[in-house]
């Protein structure tokens, strides 16, 4: 079965109205499209549970401690997915219907099957029978229509019911407009069988369901408990692991749920998640209180270098590009020529050195390895550094030598991950090849954003992260001309947006392409962006902590938004 | 207490600590000369005060030639060698972009030292006026202005100064101002109880007897009697000032890069702590010898303006 546009535009619609926003859509989509549109595997495909290799022995303790670098900041709202997708909580208490993969595909999990008629409007679930909630309940169909019901009923002011508009009378029922919750097209069968009416043909509706918005919550605790019942005494669970411990601001404790229908598989006996601040680096890992951790830049150098630790270290996926958006409406970036001498006159070599090993210098939107990866050395020539092309480029302009730059303030958003030193290396780097001083000034988000999409900033340093695997989301989702919101550059070019138009209507892999690279090249000639570096990051796990996944390319997988499965797979070894 | 002494506003001591000296008017023999000169006297005695007053002053020198003594450009990166430890050519390091940490601290200090007296400047300029008129009319006109300054006062200041910063924008002049709007509530209470208790003297009733209008009876009778207090909160305004800076760059609302100082350089490399020890440690120094400096000079300058003390 293959989804429709229209069903793809309805599909981007409810994940934007519950704040999942283009970002995470596309990251879904792109796993469709990977599958052929197909963005979920319908029989159950036996969640391959982590064995330890010949040659391990498993360690007597299976606890895992992981954090810091960006996980688990704050202290969680909840661990409530059914009411709030953003709660923060762990994932892992819940099992959903479906689950994403390493590769960003949905499979089935507390269901065994999915079963779609003919157009897609109706959709069947059929629940496994082994699974059982930590209060030895078994986890039924009518677990999920409760929750679902739970979430849509405008009782429970769930912040981003619209998650589930999809469902017959959903929307209808969250504002009110009938009161019947039986009304609303999510119906157990049976204890087995959960079938799902939905308003119109959605052949993503298993994706959805493989979403953490779809986590189920427990009738039993939410009645008796109202908005406590995630609170360690209260919560029942039905994911891998129960909720041993939360002490609040401080840490998190899981622990195996034994009536996990997968329990046999599931390794660790325990897990502790501190919250610990951003600010804290690795240190928390140096002092072997966790053995899991992301690194940021202040650190990632030194544990490379140290004997004992950079064996701990790994890199995983995560292609984003840092660029610099040279506003086309304000001066003196409204000139072409002074738009060129900055292409020319940013060393990315060098910037890219401040970045300690979390950067490479890029030539164009896609880092290699990804699809439209451009080599083509035409492009690359485009923008590359050269002192004197810059100052050359100046000649005519009122800044010709370098002289009567007008006030110029760079804007980035206030975060971590190294990105103030990299802007820094920049704004040094156009001093030095073009005497332009620069202010650099760094935004709260939500100013800097709000100034953004208004088109207000005069130079911007920002990034953007891939989310799937397809260059429509590197030009059409960043820099078409026609995008009414969002949109970060007041920069539009009619022969681009025309090449992007092209390249969304074509089917043919290779044609498709060539419109993107075609489209890279005007946007370069005309620099409407100036592409500087390539993302990279970094994690460390000590050598005990076996069984992280891999992804198809060979990469280790830990969690993020989209794969949240990363704890069941994780084993301990013996300490060697 | 003093007479009036002509242009006493020129006798507030630069808190840059050089000129005390000239607080002394050797040609009058009034009884305030000799005031300041006993004060003066006293503070030299004390030798943390002294101490603190030559680091003061050999800061300000370090901020007014900077330009001369720094052995390198503060913005002129060095992509080759960068997070460098303390070497021969680099004695404090070097930074995440291979800029010399020495020159940036030398730089900073600039920054340090415009941010402490500007922004008592302003303090002055707004807290003295608002205090002398609301303790010299008193009223009406003394009851609002003093609910003001207790509005004012009841704001936390780090708060307020960070509200104001977000509003202008980060940059050395905002810095200024914000520090300025929210710095003067002290002195204005200082004031105004200084001209409360003064106004009642016999030899301003004496001075009014003989006609003097109110301008005059304020600016040349009771303000320069009211000196010290504001001289003494000037002096400790400086290094709270100087904080206060280091406190907004170090959380990234002080002052924009590429200009350095010593707040925003700790705040940019707290995190490489551990890795580049250097980035951090030597501003921080810096930052604490200002403040102790200060501490101890001011501590100087109240206790020998103090008449009490012997």
């Amino acid at each position: 079965m293959r989804i429709r546009d229209e069903q793809m535009a309805l599909f981007e619609q409810r994940l934007q109205a519950i704040g999942v926003g283009r970002r995470d859509f596309l990251k879904v989509a792109g796993a469709m499209a990977a599958l052929g549109g197909l963005g979920f595997v319908a029989r159950a495909e036996a969640a391959n549970a982590s064995k330890p290799a010949p040659g391990e022995k498993l360690a007597r303790d299976q606890t895992f401690r992981f954090g810091g670098g960006g996980w688990f900041q704050n202290d969680p709202a909840s661990h409530d997915y059914n009411k709030d997708l953003y709660c923060g909580g762990v994932p892992a208490l819940f099992a959903g219907l479906m689950v994403f993969n390493a590769d960003f595909v949905a499979v089935p999990w507390m269901a065994t099957k999915v079963e779609g008629n003919k157009d897609g409007s109706v959709w069947t679930f059929t629940i496994r029978k082994d699974s059982r909630w930590s209060d030895n309940a078994p986890v039924s169909a009518r677990d999920f229509e409760w929750s679902w019901k739970r979430q849509l009923d405008p009782a429970t002011a769930a912040p981003y019911a619209s998650f589930l508009y999809d469902i017959k009378n959903g929307e209808a029922f969250n504002k009110k407009k009938i009161t019947d919750p039986s009304e609303v097209g999510v119906r157990a069968k049976d204890d087995w069988a959960l079938e799902v009416t939905l308003e119109g043909p959605r052949g993503y509706f298993p994706v959805l369901a493989a979403y953490i918005a779809a986590l189920p919550g427990y009738q039993r605790a939410v009645e008796k408990h109202g908005d406590k019942w995630t609170e360690a005494a209260n919560i029942v669970c039905n994911g891998p692991f129960t909720l041993g411990a939360w002490e609040h601001n401080k840490q998190i404790v899981l622990k195996k749920n034994p009536y996990y229908y997968g329990a046999k598989d599931v390794h660790l006996t325990k897990v502790i998640v501190p919250i610990i601040p951003g600010a804290s680096g690795s240190l928390p890992y140096e002092n072997n209180e966790l053995d899991l951790t992301a690194l940021q830049a202040g650190d990632l150098k030194r544990l490379q270098s140290d004997p004992r630790m950079q064996k701990d270290v790994f890199r995983y996926p995560f292609p984003g590009t840092w660029y610099l958006l040279p506003q086309a409406t304000k001066a003196p970036f409204d000139n072409l020529k002074v738009r060129r001498a900055v292409a020319h006159a940013v060393d990315r070599e060098n910037v890219v050195k401040v970045s300690q090993g979390l950067a490479v210098p890029a030539w164009s939107m896609i880092p290699p390895g990804f699809p439209g990866a451009i080599d083509d050395p035409k492009i690359k020539a485009i923008q590359k550094f050269d002192k004197k092309l810059a100052m050359e480029a100046l000649k005519g302009t009122p800044y010709e030598g370098g002289r009567n730059w007008p006030k110029i303030t760079l804007s980035m958003r206030d975060e971590g991950l190294g990105a103030k030193p990299l802007a820094e290396a920049v704004q040094a780097v156009l001093l030095e090849n073009l005497n332009m001083k620069i202010d650099l000034e760094v935004l709260e988000p939500r100013v800097f954003r709000e100034r953004l999409w208004k088109q207000d900033l005069q130079f911007v340093w920002i990034r953007w992260f891939m989310d799937y695997p397809d260059p429509h989301n590197e030009y059409f989702d960043t820099f078409y001309g026609k995008k009414t919101t969002g949109k970060r550059q007041a920069w539009t070019n009619e022969a681009f947006d025309k090449e992007l138009e092209a390249g969304r209507d074509t089917r043919d892999a290779k044609k498709r392409m060539a419109h993107y690279a075609k489209a890279e090249e005007i946007m370069q000639a005309d620099v409407g962006y100036v592409p500087v570096a390539w993302v990279v990051r970094y994690a460390a796990a000590k050598p005990w902590v076996k069984g992280i996944e891999k992804n198809k390319a060979g990469q280790f997988v830990v969690d993020g938004n989209i794969y949240v499965d990363m704890l069941q797979h994780i084993y301990i070894v013996e300490k060697g | 207490m003093a007479l009036s002494t002509p242009a006493s506003d020129t006798r507030l001591p630069a808190p840059g600590g050089a000129p005390v000296g000239a607080l002394t008017w050797p040609h009058e023999a009034t009884r305030g000369s000799t005031l300041w000169r006993d004060a003066w006297r006293r503070l030299l005695r004390n030798r943390l005060a002294v101490a603190g007053g030559v680091t003061i002053i050999l800061l300000c020198l370090v901020a007014i030639f900077a330009d001369v003594i720094a052995p390198q450009s503060y913005t002129k990166p060095n992509f080759g060698r960068l997070y460098e430890s303390p070497s021969r050519e680099y004695p404090l390091g070097t930074d995440q972009l291979g800029r010399d940490v020495l020159s940036r601290m030398i730089y900073g200090a600039r920054v340090s030292m415009l941010v402490g007296l500007g922004a008592q400047i302003i303090v002055v300029l707004i807290g003295v006026p608002i205090g002398a008129i609301s303790g010299y009319v008193g009223g009406r006109v003394d009851l609002l202005l003093t609910r003001f300054v207790d509005v004012m006062y009841a704001f936390p200041r780090l708060l307020f100064v960070i509200l104001v910063m977000s509003m202008l924008g980060a940059g050395l002049v905002n810095i200024f101002i914000a520090l300025g709007l929210t710095g003067w509530v002290g002195i204005a209470r200082q004031t105004r109880a200084q001209v409360l208790a003064i106004k009642e003297k016999e030899f301003v009733e004496g001075a009014r007897a003989l006609g003097a209008r109110s301008w005059r009876l304020l600016t040349r009778h009771v303000l320069p009697s009211a000196l010290t207090p504001i001289v003494v909160s000037v002096t400790f305004g400086v290094p709270e000032a100087i904080f206060t800076e280091a406190a907004l760059s170090f959380i990234g609302v002080g002052i924009n890069p590429p200009t350095p100082s010593w707040g925003q350089m700790v705040g940019e490399n707290q995190q490489y702590l551990r890795s580049y020890w250097h980035l951090c440690v030597f501003p921080s120094i810096a930052i604490a010898v200002t403040m102790l400096s200060f501490t101890f000079f001011g501590d100087g300058v109240r206790d020998a303006l103090d008449p009490k003390m012997k």
